[in-house]
């Protein structure tokens, strides 16, 4: 339930705060498409390619991150009735520091410059920490604390351990280790980063936003209380086990098996979401439920070819196996879920903040256009089709890099152009309904 | 005299339009009564700043009736204290 009993609206950040960091993700989108489309079929050889891993990062950070980061920063005034201390400066100062870090960091991978990578990492690790510092602030001040909460607080300690491993893993201080150890410490990092920070946050921001917005019932009371904490618990077991691997203290077996528990999480999860998406009670199309669908079915097909490539070794030594797996979780899980709630949190924060600006003004005369005006669906559709031709491709990219990539990248390019001009367009109209309810109210006093 | 606004089955931002539009046609000793599936927080500061008072209570779980009244309008909420006893 939402909890903003004691929410006053002049707690929430301007709108320039989300806005930023919402129209800053389909540029970086743009960037991982030109790299799609010049270096192409280079980038399905292997994951450990620098321009794979440049590619990878211009996604979970640039993108995932970026929209993930000034949503909670909008939201958590609503979801959790706590707003974030000075969410204008922090707002401001993570935004640039995020967005050059991460910027600075794929230019690092690509170039191999040691300076940029230590400004890279100096600048991402800077604005990711006062993001923890000031969301974890918020969360812990919460009041009445929901599941969505808990996920919450599990999902913002993913990420400082996923900075923290990133911030080992690009030191260069690792070096002793030997390669295969450093690709198992990569493989955590991974981990906590998009199944604890992309996924937990997700989990528990589903709980709210898919009964609210697609008037679905709500989850099952067990789901909420124990797949978050659940799905936490066995991270740290498994992250323990695979630091014990790395000495030959277990056999890499265990580690399997506690990632096969978080993966039967996460598709119970997805589960859960289609079948209440199927009773949903108002059954009219919508285009965020469609981007919704194909980020559970990824979740599930991920879930699956993991559970196959333990079965089958000749399919886990096969490079093509782990790229159709990141294609699947970050493109088609992380970038179809996120993208699909932009479409419902731009036009939701648009009209609210008006709304408010018109009854604060008491000025009828001006009509604030409603949540469906500020996007409109068939741009939001053809953005969609793009995006999931973009997906089919990159999927198909990693079995025939040389048919298929090149024509991903131009589908992700149409795709991330179209989704920047939709968020501007509603921006826009923003932009101009407040300054006729400002004009109007200042006649109005006058 | 009670108006009733069921919004139980709109995604958002219908039920909070839909009950803004309707308090603006309120008269004097009218009350409006909403059926909603969750406690409509967002709307509460935006009733505030419109100088109306309201009521919420959750009648079984997963529906919520929120009365809304004129917060000036003692007729309105005398009939809405007579109605809940």
């Amino acid at each position: 339930m939402l909890n903003t009993a004691n929410l006053s609206l002049d707690q929430a950040p301007p709108i320039s705060i989300p806005f930023r960091f919402f129209v800053t993700a389909p540029l970086f989108g743009i960037a991982a498409a030109l790299l799609l489309l010049f270096k192409g079929p280079e980038l399905f050889l292997t994951r450990w390619s620098p321009f794979t891993l440049g590619l990878t990062h211009l996604i979970t950070l640039g993108f995932l991150a970026m929209v993930m980061c000034g949503a909670l920063l909008q939201m958590l005034p609503v979801i959790a009735g706590s707003p974030v201390p000075r969410v204008v400066l922090v707002g401001t100062l993570c935004h640039l520091m995020i967005t050059l870090g991460s910027a600075l960091l794929v230019h690092a991978f690509i170039s191999g410059s040691l300076v940029g990578e230590h400004s890279a990492l100096a600048l991402m690790g800077g604005g990711v920490i006062i993001f923890f510092i000031a969301i974890s602030l918020a969360l812990w001040r919460v009041e009445n604390v929901s599941h969505s909460v808990i996920a919450m607080r599990l999902a913002v300690v993913a990420l400082m351990i996923t900075l923290l491993l990133g911030l080992l893993l690009g030191s260069g201080l690792l070096g002793f280790l030997g390669f295969g150890n450093i690709a198992a410490l990569v493989d955590v990092h991974l981990g906590w980063g998009m199944l604890g920070w992309v996924g937990l946050l997700l989990v528990g921001i589903s709980y709210q936003v898919v009964p609210m917005f697609q008037v679905t019932p709500e989850y099952p009371v067990a789901v909420r209380r124990w797949l978050a904490p659940s799905i936490f618990g066995g991270m740290l077991v498994w992250s323990g086990f695979s630091f014990m691997a790395m000495q030959g203290l277990v056999d890499t077996r265990v580690t399997s098996v506690w990632m096969s528990l978080i993966l039967a999480g996460f598709a119970c999860y997805a589960v859960v979401t289609l079948r209440l998406q199927r009773l949903r009670k108002r059954r009219i199309p919508d285009v965020t439920l469609s981007f919704w669908r194909v980020g559970m079915v990824s979740v599930l097909l991920s879930a699956l070819l993991w559970g196959v490539a333990q079965l089958v070794p000749a399919v886990e030594q096969d490079p093509r196996y782990h790229l159709f797996l990141g294609v699947a979780l970050l493109l088609g899980a992380g970038v179809s879920v996120i993208n699909g709630m932009l479409y419902k949190i731009v036009p939701f924060l648009s009209w609210f903040h008006l709304q408010n600006r018109q009854v604060s003004l008491m000025c009828m005369s001006v009509q604030v256009p409603n949540m469906k005006q500020f996007i409109r669906d068939r741009y939001a559709r053809m953005q969609y089709r793009l995006y999931l031709a973009s997906l089919v491709l990159a999927l198909a990219s990693t079995l025939q890099p040389s048919w298929f990539s090149y024509l991903a990248g131009m589908m992700f390019l149409g795709s991330n152009i179209l989704l920047l001009v939709n968020l501007s367009l509603a921006m826009t109209r923003y932009r101009t309904t407040n300054a006729a309810l400002l004009a109007e109210g200042a006649v109005e006093k006058g | 005299m009670e108006k009733k606004l069921d919004v139980s089955m709109l995604e958002p931002c219908e039920p909070l339009e839909q009950t803004l539009a309707a308090v603006q046609r309120l008269e004097t000793g009218d009350y409006l009564r909403v059926i909603h599936r969750r406690e409509p927080h967002m709307l509460y500061p935006l009733l505030e700043k419109g100088g109306f008072k309201w009521r919420c209570r959750e009648t079984q779980p997963g529906r919520y009736e929120i009365c809304i009244w004129k917060q000036d309008d003692s007729v309105a909420r005398a009939a809405i204290d007579a109605e809940r006893g």
